[in-house]
């Protein structure tokens, strides 16, 4: 056929008018009510993120000559903290039998557990990194958690604040890292004590973490980030 | 009167989609619709080629309003969109439509010998609307590949890395939009008003719409 059609042309051009109006107004319309749609899926996402996550099962690892040493991006929300290595302390409190307090070095003689893992951002960027600490695992075996613990909020010294469930901070990649590749964590990624998994979005990762407390319900406050609209479980 | 209108009128009388095709139809055109808006919300957190400094979408094309939204709408319609997918799957091999609705080596052979104009548009239409199914199953997968990469790692693996996984599913919106504008051309040009109408809303809205005089 070397005619054009007339009929076929205007009714294309109808449904690219129909198609670019209801884009338009669906996509206003669902902008304003993106956190109504948010809070009415989310619980069963994370129903289905729960199911999926084996809490012994190890993340496969990378090789050393795999790292992305330039690919991790610094993201602070209130600038970088001021914190001496000599007078840092960590506390370990909430629903424990014997809270305690450490200092770096008590830390640092502790198991060291490295890894190499993928850094995965909420905004889509990832990077492979090695980070060596002390895992979480670790940590609470020290303080022995009550039955009831089942949440986990992370206090850091810039004022962020953040909550984990129990069985993501049990992971044997959990930790809190004051190493990343092969050198010193340096004060922009969150040293001395930062945490550090395979399994949580970077904004589950807080930096400068000075008090870990254990709790049996999780509370009004979830996160930073997560009081802001984001996801709470996040997981990976 | 052109040749597409008299071969129209000349068509039987039922709505040439069944039903549910058009439900699923709908679905789909809805579900993706919103996947790649709050996808494009997604990807202008941190642009895959360029990163912040990359070129960023704009407004109209995007849905969500901040990185929080577009995730929550993304992660909200993925499930419609794939448990609509896999429905319209078991629907096309319980009817055994999978057999003769989609491009076949007859199609081939017209596109290759017939000189009907007709045929050979037809035979593009189905060779376009085939190929858009693995499109939309690699977007799913490419999409769990980075929803999930600590419980799926083969699949970024597989593909050659983050990066890689990122550009071929941020690669699902181009194909799309390429296809929907091929899709619609070829289906006016294959069957007229009455094949689009009869995917849309004909026996639906309107009763009975071609009878003839």
């Amino acid at each position: 056929m070397t005619n054009p059609n007339p009929v076929s042309r205007r009714s294309l051009l109808r449904l690219a008018g129909y198609s670019a109006g209801s884009l338009l107004v669906g996509g206003a319309g669902l902008t304003l009510l993106e956190s109504v749609v948010g809070q009415a899926t989310e619980p069963l996402n994370q129903r289905v993120e729960e199911w999926l996550f084996r809490p012994q099962t190890l993340v496969p690892e990378f090789s050393p000559d795999e790292i992305e040493p330039n690919a991790l991006i610094v993201n602070s929300f209130r600038g970088t903290p001021v914190l001496d290595p000599a007078t840092f302390q960590l506390t370990i409190d909430g629903e424990v039998e014997r809270p305690v307090t450490l200092d770096l070095r008590a830390i640092q003689t502790m198991p060291m557990t490295s890894m190499i893992i993928r850094h995965v951002c909420v905004e889509g960027w990832a990077a492979i990194v090695q980070w060596g600490g002390v895992s979480l695992r670790s940590l609470l075996a020290l303080v022995q958690p009550k039955p009831e613990a089942r949440y986990v909020y992370f206090y850091s010294a810039d004022g962020y604040y953040d909550s984990w469930d129990m069985a993501s901070v049990v992971h044997p990649q959990t930790i809190l890292a004051y190493e990343k590749n092969g050198t010193p964590l340096p004060i922009e990624n969150g040293a001395p004590l930062r945490l550090a998994s395979p399994i949580k979005l970077g904004y589950k990762q807080s930096k400068w973490v000075t008090r870990i407390s254990l709790t049996s319900t999780l509370m009004a406050q979830r996160g930073y980030w997560e009081d802001l609209g984001y996801e709470w479980f996040a997981g990976l | 009167m052109t040749n597409a209108t008299n071969w129209a009128n000349n068509l039987p009388r039922k709505p040439l989609q069944s039903f549910p095709t058009k439900l699923f139809h709908w679905i789909n055109v809805a579900s993706l619709a919103v996947m790649m808006m709050s996808g494009l919300q997604i990807y202008n957190a941190n642009p895959v080629f360029g990163g912040r400094s990359g070129w960023h979408i704009l407004w109209p094309f995007t849905m969500g309003g901040w990185l929080a939204g577009g995730r929550h709408l993304h992660f909200a319609a993925m499930n419609v969109f794939a448990l609509n997918l896999l429905a319209y799957g078991v629907y096309v091999i319980a009817t055994r439509r999978w057999r003769h609705r989609f491009v076949g080596q007859n199609d081939l052979n017209a596109l290759n010998q017939s000189r009907n104009p007709k045929r050979r548009v037809y035979a593009w239409h189905r060779i376009a609307y085939t190929a858009i199914i693995p499109i939309l199953l690699g977007a799913i997968v490419t999409g769990i590949g980075m929803y999930k990469p600590a419980q799926f790692p083969w699949i970024a693996e597989a593909l050659g890395g983050w990066f890689a996984l990122r550009v071929m599913h941020l690669m699902t919106v181009p194909a799309v939009v390429g296809f929907a504008i091929m899709h619609s051309i070829l289906a006016l040009k294959a069957g007229g008003d009455r094949l689009v109408e009869s995917m849309l809303w004909d026996g639906i809205l309107t009763e009975e719409p071609y009878d003839q005089p």
